[in-house]
């Protein structure tokens, strides 16, 4: 019996190392060709560790394509974009999911029609209100469109709050604090998880995000990591060098930050009731 | 269920969610405001930014504009010339083929790794979170890893067919080929994504449900199809539902990896509006196959959670 | 408190980063005011930048009140971006306009008119070539001045040619629609399979060939533009039409040629290989590794040509067909934007940049072919320094040529044509049935504008 226990360990741990070689191999391609230069990638054995390694990739795309600006961009839009739809979000949920007023179901199943929509259908109209505005190319076309709270990140947070004893909140109204009030001292402390979930969340989709300042921005100066990044192709050459130098740099924040807080992903597919 | 209540006395069922229509206290109606006010930001967003951009489109649908001259009224037209010269169905074929290469196998590879790493332990954990990795990468920095992993002579998979003699075929170049690479592109960077779902719904299943069927003598195999697959089933119609509105709307990856070549053989209907709207500036053509795709999507979705039964949707509301 | 304070670094970080690379501009705080003009002048090429540069030097040397900065916009979505900067009122002020997207901006509103202005200062146009001036004349309006112009000649593999016993490459090729004329015969000698045997030996081996004589790609202007001129056949019948010409029988004869005749004789390069969709990177690929032995293209590629290694390599002129040698012709233009706030400064730029002595510093530096004729010699001479004789892209400019289509939706066309005509090149599909779908949605392309 322990040898075939032994014998299945061993399969499980082949196969799960497999399965991990999968999914490490182009990350791991892609680290080698960082730091390879371009006529290397381009000759036959592509895929081995570099002979000639090299950091000039890396100065390259700071010193001739602004990659700083990028890295810039992304972050500083990234950032307002998280505050604003994290904060937001919370407060919509918090009114769904604890307060009741009239129109309450017929909002939220507004709110949940929206999600259906594709973003490109939404895409065309937001690219004319911004150019008429005089905003595309512009911070502001970036994140005003997500700063306000999404339907995704609205309902997220409604399921979880909805966990919290009525109670609480019922003992709280009746020592007299106002709704805000509510949301401060009681809801807040409890939900820390959730409010973690939502910010990485919003985190990833503005750091990756691509087709929106794809179309609504065109300089230089305001690209975003994603767009600089596919830039790096569409000159004469496939600067496949400088492209791979590029993605992990703007990989290095992400795996940073899932690191920190991969126990919160995993939860927060609990709290869309997916589970239930 | 039914029953019960026609037994309690009158007394005792709950009061009238109506009242009188003056009468609402002011503790009452102060809470009413600080809802609304509390709902005001994301609501301006949801009107703002998703309300009235899709009744523009719908409207855009029927008129013709560039942008540089002045827009003009032509009916139904874009709606015909969407699928005479556009290729809209073609479009739309290419998209239902790239979902079905896609969902399925996304699905059971999720589900099967969840099953799989479905255990304690720190090495299992390990691999977990190695799965959930390429759900980071930008897609688009990706779609250019996976375009020179296919490259024709270059890349690593043909130098491995050409160890064991096969001389593989220039893949994003060809017209078979093309779809299924970018199609495991996507598998590949979203199946660690989907397992997380299935491994929280395999968790929310108690252990006593599996005793109760082992003294029964049910195999693993039996255990499987006939207790966790039923229960599984919130998780499945969240992970197929989503990754099919995901996959109806793919633009990041094609574009990086083929720009919906070679030829229009992974022109997905994403790809095809970007093209009319950004590319050749026809944003009535490219409203009215908006409409189309979201139509389509509506359609798809509604099949669905009525094939999952509507008893899983309330458990998600 | 760890963990804390870990996020509190990281969130300064984060800050600090995002704060750094922000611009005001990107707040839409367009700063301006001052005696200098600022102009933006847009282009897409990399190696010609680096003349302007120096021909730009100069023009501010001049003109000490104005200062021009020079934006590389990749040639892939160059039209869409400058478009999208136009209608959000941010467009350069003077860029490169290429011919496929000439009548969309010209007749879209987006480009200036300077046939005034070239009246008013008094320019001699009759210093350009003729077909140019008439390739950007659209009625009584001019939408900028010509830079330079470019034609369609073979680079040829001298190494090979010789070995297959050409000392020097023919230059009286003939070719016909009905049996390939000396053309297919000396294709047919130069093509070689592993074993060294020639197409033109009857021990030839089809399915193990080492060097392909040329490629017939998918593509206009490099490859089947010209030998639709060659046939008697056109895209157009006149510029601005907004019905095509293409569904022709001289063009059906002409394809066929090109899907029928030379592949089946196996000297050129199978389209599954070069990719059906006239991208020219593969057959830059294959010629620059040795397994093409002629490469049908553009001047434009002189650069990438002169950079190669491996075997010597020669210019040779495209056989004549039924009605002759005939070249697609084709050149760009300096414009200046509709809305530009400095339309005077605009101006002077453009009239230096379309001038003599700036075109002088431009042929000179062996970047282009200068659009003022008395310049060429110029180009020529650096080339030859450099051991590259281009005389027979200067001799096809002289001869016959067919200037490059105009019509609103262009570029989309020709785009929409290679698409629908890539089936018949892969040998899937019948070219007279090709033809007429790519002939229909060419037409829907060009009536587009127009149509109400």
């Amino acid at each position: 019996m322990t040898f075939n226990a032994g014998l299945r360990k061993t399969l499980y741990v082949i196969v799960l190392l497999l399965i991990a070689a999968v999914f490490l191999t182009p990350y791991i391609f892609s680290i080698f060709a960082a730091f390879k230069p371009l006529a290397e990638i381009q000759a036959d054995r592509a895929w081995q560790p570099p002979s000639h390694f090299t950091w000039d990739n890396f100065v390259t795309i700071f010193t001739q394509y602004h990659f700083l600006n990028y890295l810039g961009n992304t972050a500083a839009v990234t950032i307002i974009l998280t505050i604003g739809q994290v904060l937001f979000s919370l407060l919509a949920a918090y009114a769904f999911a604890r307060i009741q007023f009239p129109g309450r179901e017929a909002i939220f199943w507004g709110y949940l029609a929206m999600l259906m929509v594709p973003n490109v259908v939404t895409m065309i109209p937001l690219y004319m209100m911004m150019s008429a505005a005089g905003l595309t190319n512009t911070y502001w076309a970036l994140f005003l469109p997500y700063v306000f709270g999404t339907p995704y990140t609205v309902f997220l947070m409604r399921q979880y709050l909805q966990t919290i004893p009525g109670e609480i909140i019922e003992a709280a109204r009746l020592d007299g604090l106002g709704e805000t009030g509510i949301l401060r001292r009681v809801v807040l402390p409890l939900a820390r998880p959730v409010i973690l979930t939502a910010t990485i969340i919003a985190v990833i989709f503005g750091w990756n995000n691509f087709l929106w300042p794809l179309i609504a921005t065109d300089s230089n100066d305001l690209q975003v990591l994603s767009v600089g990044i596919a830039n790096f192709n569409s000159n004469f050459a496939q600067q496949w060098n400088l492209v791979l130098a590029g993605s992990l740099v703007a990989l290095i924040p992400m795996v940073i930050l899932f690191a920190i807080f991969q126990k919160h992903i995993v939860n927060s597919v609990n709290l869309s009731g997916a589970s239930r | 269920m039914t029953g019960v209540a026609q037994d309690l006395p009158v007394k005792a069922r709950p009061a009238p969610a109506k009242k009188a229509k003056n009468h609402v206290p002011a503790a009452e109606r102060k809470r009413h405001l600080a809802a609304y006010g509390l709902l005001a930001p994301s609501l301006f967003g949801v009107l703002v930014f998703l309300l009235i951009p899709v009744i523009f489109v719908f409207v855009l649908s029927f008129m013709k504009w560039n942008m540089l001259n002045a827009p003009a009224f032509v009916g139904f037209s874009n709606y015909i010339d969407a699928f005479r010269y556009e290729g809209a169905w073609h479009a739309l074929v290419v998209t239902f083929w790239y979902f079905l290469l896609n969902i399925p196998a996304q699905t059971v590879l999720a589900l099967g790794m969840a099953m799989l790493m479905n255990r304690k332990g720190r090495f299992t954990a390990v691999i977990r979170v190695l799965c959930v990795l390429p759900y980071l990468a930008m897609p688009v920095a990706m779609g250019v890893v996976w375009q020179w992993i296919f490259a024709p002579q270059t890349g690593v998979v043909n130098t491995l067919l050409h160890l064991i003699g096969i001389t593989g075929p220039n893949w994003l170049n060809s017209p078979e080929w093309a779809m299924p690479v970018v199609a495991f592109a996507n598998i590949w960077q979203y199946v660690g994504y989907n397992m997380l779902f299935f491994l929280a719904g395999l968790a929310a299943i108690p252990p006593t449900v599996y005793e109760a069927s082992a003294i029964d003598g049910a195999t693993a195999w039996k255990r499987f199809w006939h207790i966790t697959l039923p229960l599984l089933r919130p998780s499945m119609l969240f992970v197929v539902v989503t990754g099919a509105i995901g996959s109806f709307q793919v633009f990041d990856t094609v574009y990086v990896m083929t720009n919906g070549g070679p030829g229009n053989a992974t022109t997905v209907m994403n790809m095809l509006i970007y093209n009319n709207g950004f590319v050749g500036f026809r944003f009535g053509t490219a409203s009215a196959l908006s409409v189309i795709l979201f139509l389509v999507i509506l359609v798809v979705t509604l099949v669905q959670f009525r094939y999952f039964q509507k008893r899983a949707v309330y458990e998600m509301v | 408190m760890k963990r804390r304070q870990f996020l509190q670094l990281a969130g300064a970080a984060a800050g600090t980063l995002a704060l750094s690379g922000c611009s005001a501009a990107g707040w839409g705080f367009r700063g301006d005011g001052g005696k200098t003009v600022d102009l933006t002048y847009a282009l897409w090429d990399a190696n010609q930048q680096i003349g302007l540069t120096k021909s730009v030097a100069e023009f501010m040397k001049r003109n000490p009140n104005i200062r021009v900065t020079i934006q590389q916009v990749p040639y892939g979505n160059y039209q869409q971006k400058i478009t999208e900067q136009y209608i959000s009122g941010n467009a350069p002020d003077v860029f490169w306009v290429n011919t496929p997207w000439l009548a969309d901006w010209g007749r879209g509103g987006v480009l200036t008119d300077v046939a005034p202005k070239v009246k008013q200062a008094g320019i001699d146009m009759s210093r350009y070539y003729p077909a140019l001036v008439d390739l950007h004349t659209d009625g009584d309006h001019l939408w900028g001045l010509p830079k330079d112009w470019d034609t369609i000649c073979f680079f040829y593999n001298a190494t090979h040619l010789a070995k297959c016993g050409y000392a020097k490459p023919p230059t009286d090729l003939e070719w016909n629609p009905t049996d390939g004329g000396s053309f297919l015969h000396f294709l047919k000698r130069i093509t070689l399979d592993k074993n060294g045997r020639s197409a033109l030996d009857a021990g030839f081996d089809p399915g193990n060939i080492a060097m392909y004589a040329t490629a017939a790609t998918n593509s206009y202007q490099d490859s089947f533009g010209n030998y639709m001129a060659m046939n008697g056949g056109s895209m157009l019948p006149k510029p601005y039409a907004t019905s095509s010409t293409m569904n022709s029988p001289q063009n059906r004869e002409m394809f066929s040629f090109i899907t029928d005749m030379l592949s089946a004789a196996h000297v050129i390069v199978p389209a599954a290989q070069t990719g059906p969709n006239g991208d020219s990177t593969n057959v830059e690929t294959l010629f620059a590794s040795g397994q093409m032995a002629l490469w049908m293209t553009g001047d434009w590629n002189t650069l990438t040509v002169s950079q190669l290694s491996g075997f010597k390599i020669g210019v040779m002129p495209m056989p004549s067909g039924p009605k002759g040698r005939i070249s697609v012709f084709n050149g760009l233009i300096d414009a200046i934007v509709s809305n530009t706030p400095h339309p005077k400064e605009a101006w002077q730029l453009v009239q230096w940049l379309g001038g003599p002595e700036s075109q002088r510093i431009m042929a000179e530096g062996g970047y282009v072919w200068s659009a003022i004729k008395e310049l060429d010699p110029l180009f020529l001479a650096y080339w030859k320094k450099k051991g590259l004789d281009m005389s027979w892209f200067l001799d096809a400019a002289h001869g016959k040529t067919v200037n490059f289509p105009v019509a609103t939706g262009m570029q989309e066309a020709l785009t929409n044509v290679t698409t629908t005509l890539g089936p018949a090149f892969l040998g899937q599909e019948p070219v007279a049935s090709s033809l007429a779908a790519a002939s229909e949605i060419f037409d829907y392309r060009i009536s587009y504008a127009s149509k109400k």
